[in-house]
């Protein structure tokens, strides 16, 4: 028995050995995979269950009716979108495994996918090593984006360095403010947040007082006193939606009556927002910003939603659909169109890279245009802003900027 | 019986780079990356009988220390895995150390508190782990030599699974995988014994956070990215469940556990609508029919076919 075991595991280890050295041996064709005469393969990725499915399920839809009506329409080029979608999980390794199936096993032409940003940016080394372009569907993905590589493409939504820039900038023109209440995370994504507030700030002449706090805070009390005391025009809030609420309770509490101005990470329902600061009460003076061109369900990006109801009409039927984030699906879509369209009749991967990298085009969905660049691979830093006082939404007149570049 | 098995299992191991992609490729370097997880939780809890829930962190030391000594110090991957088990225990023993004085419940809310903790200071450490915006990792070396894919790393994951096994096996086997053992039965009679609690204890803790730490390390041979959402309580519990479905005090169990549910769990990602209530009712079932897990349950039906 012993001498089986020995032999065993003589020969178990020589053969991985010699498996070792095979597997370097080994190596990939290069030939443009993912594309015949009639047919484009591009697979999707997106969470589609579990806690995060609200970031992308829809989202995914939205992309996937866009190539459905691209396909209606001839395709591109008389080749038809095939659309292989995997569920990501919004999780790292699984993200992951299904970018690695869908190029390895399903051979996919380019990949459109991520709607969390963490997660994405795990695929980075791998879609860069494979040259695969990778062109994200409403993940922010700064992590990914910045320094720029040929081969990813995305904020579509907005990049995470324009959100306060944004609202720095629509706190100056709206209501002429010289001092603002800025508070962040104390993570990477305030820090992102911050570089871009002060770049506006600072061509705007407006002084930023700023705190910045944990995700997880549960007493605000002490930053929103700091914040008062240095006596500004408006409070801008930066942070996810708990400190958020917080803050605007707190604010509200301590007969706070400046504007108070919350980011597009701050909510992503305004009813349940209401609900958690207490009431109408807290917010009569109180501005949203958003990255779509126009309200939700306003005239400007109606026909997406009516788009949504046609292809989906048991979905949309459903009380929670379409999802928040449905519409920023669109402009990831058509980047991909235009591109493909551009790169002409015999596209190949670094065609279509070319042509992604040349976009400037307005989606018609988001409050600014889809623009790259040489050095530019986040494609909106545009935002709009929403009066709510807990029942009606107003629109905002004007579309607010961040100046802020990368300086790699 | 078992040899046939296990000479199946070679041979599929051995094979597998050669008719599959780099996709099954990766998904076989994760499972073993887990298999090895699930021996260093096998240790503490299915040996030791101690509640230890901060295993996630243990292996995020491992990958940041295997990480980073390569990436910055050009280490040689055998000696950054390690480095990356070493860390672990050292941090295991110190926790342990203070931790291990509480039993039960208590011991499982404190090894709780240090994981949530570990993964709070991942999260902003970050001129060290990069903080929200991850770390990236140069490609694992040796002699020069770069694991650039999945297939490249897949014979040094493999090899490495295989000697954190055998060590498993002779822990197991050695007087103080006994004494573990006689700990988890009783602790007052193990004291008895003669056999020294404390140290015993703080032996498996540490022992389970090396092996943590290992896995960590095989983790950066075919990942060049990480980030601390990967390493919170959720995975964690993703590893107590493998390890539990395959059978609680088992090492065939622990790394049955880890490929079985590893593979379940992969392969309802292609059914998103309904993969949780799929997932929860595998979980139920086994709870209700196989309590021992996995293995224990398929040993005793072949028991009972074999004699009638």
């Amino acid at each position: 028995m012993t001498m089986t075991r020995r032999t065993l595991a003589r020969a178990g280890l020589t053969t991985l050995a010699s498996l070792g050295f095979a597997a370097f041996a080994a190596s990939a064709s290069a030939q443009e995979p993912g594309l015949t005469p009639t047919s484009i393969k591009i697979g999707m990725f997106a969470p589609l269950s579990g806690a995060n499915m609200a970031y992308g399920f829809d989202v995914a839809n939205a992309a996937k009716m866009y190539f459905d009506k691209i396909n209606k329409e001839g395709g591109i080029h008389g080749r038809k979108i095939e659309v292989v979608l995997e569920d990501d999980r919004c999780n790292a390794n699984d993200l992951v495994a299904a970018v690695k199936k869908l190029v390895e096993q399903d051979q996919v032409f380019l990949l459109n996918g991520g709607s969390c940003s963490a997660a994405v940016v795990a695929a980075k080394e791998y879609v860069v090593r494979s040259k695969v372009p990778l062109v994200m569907l409403n993940a922010s993905g700064d992590g990914a984006l910045y320094p720029p590589t040929d081969y990813i493409f995305g904020a579509f939504s907005i990049s995470q360095y324009a959100v306060g820039g944004a609202m720095v900038d629509f706190a100056a023109k709206a209501f002429g403010a010289k001092k603002l209440a800025y508070i962040n995370h104390d993570d990477a994504y305030g820090a992102w947040n911050l570089e871009g507030s002060k770049a506006d700030a600072e061509t705007l002449k407006v002084d930023l007082a700023v705190e910045s706090v944990s995700p997880t805070i549960n007493d605000v009390t002490a930053p929103f006193l700091k914040l008062r005391a240095s006596n500004p025009d408006a409070l801008l809030i930066v942070t996810y939606a708990r400190p958020a609420a917080l803050l605007i309770k707190k604010a509200a509490e301590m007969g706070f009556n400046k504007p108070i101005i919350l980011s597009v990470t701050g909510t992503a329902n305004l009813s349940q927002l209401t609900a958690n600061v207490g009431g109408e009460a807290a917010l009569k003076n109180f501005y949203v910003q958003d990255v779509l061109a126009d309200l939700p369900g306003g005239p400007k990006i109606k026909w997406v939603y009516d788009m949504y109801k046609a292809s989906y009409p048991d979905l949309a039927a459903k009380p929670d659909h379409p999802q928040s984030y449905m519409p920023y699906g669109i402009p990831s879509a058509m980047s991909i169109v235009k591109a493909l369209q551009a790169a002409g009749p015999n596209p190949t991967r670094e065609k279509v890279i070319e042509e992604m990298k040349k976009l400037n085009f307005d989606s018609g969905v988001m409050a600014g245009p889809v623009v790259f660049g040489p050095n530019e691979r986040a494609a909106n830093k545009a935002t709009i802003f929403i009066k709510f006082d807990g029942k009606n939404q107003t629109l905002m007149p004007g579309v607010f900027t961040s100046r802020w570049k990368y300086k790699g | 019986m078992r040899i046939i098995a296990l000479l199946g299992a070679l041979a599929l191991l051995v094979a597998l780079p050669f008719f599959t992609t780099g996709y099954v490729v990766y998904l076989a370097n994760l499972l073993l990356t887990f298999t090895v997880l699930c021996l260093g939780m096998h240790i503490v809890i299915g040996e030791a009988g101690q509640f230890s829930l901060a295993h996630a962190a243990f292996y995020g030391i491992g990958i940041y220390v295997a990480g980073i000594s390569g990436t910055h110090f050009g280490t040689p991957f055998p000696v950054s895995m390690l480095l990356g088990g070493v860390a672990a225990a050292l941090v295991g023993l110190v926790i342990g150390t203070v931790a291990l004085r509480m039993r039960d419940i208590y011991l499982a809310l404190a090894t709780f508190a240090f994981g949530e903790a570990m993964q709070w200071v991942f999260l902003n450490w970050n001129a060290v782990t990069g903080g929200p915006n991850g770390l990236r990792i140069a490609p694992a070396q040796l002699f020069g030599l770069e694991l650039v894919t999945d297939k490249h790393a897949y014979p040094f994951v493999v090899i490495s699974a295989f000697i954190m096994l055998g060590l498993t096996i002779l822990i197991s086997r050695a007087r103080i995988g006994r004494s573990f053992r006689a700990l988890r039965e009783s602790e007052v009679a193990a004291q008895a014994m003669g056999i020294p609690v404390q140290r015993a204890k703080l032996a498996a803790f540490g022992l389970s956070a090396f092996f943590a730490g290992v896995a960590g390390g095989m983790f950066t041979l075919f990942s060049t990215y990480i980030h601390p959402d990967s390493l919170g309580f959720s995975t964690t519990i993703l590893v107590l469940t493998m390890v539990v479905v395959g059978g609680l005090g088992s090492i065939g169990g622990a790394v049955g556990g880890a490929i079985v549910f590893g593979l379940i769990s992969e392969l309802l990602r292609q059914a998103p609508s309904w993969q949780e209530i799929a997932y929860g009712t595998i979980l139920v079932l086994f709870m209700m029919y196989a309590p021992k897990g996995l293995f224990a349950f398929l040993s005793d039906r072949m028991g009972r076919l074999r004699h009638g």
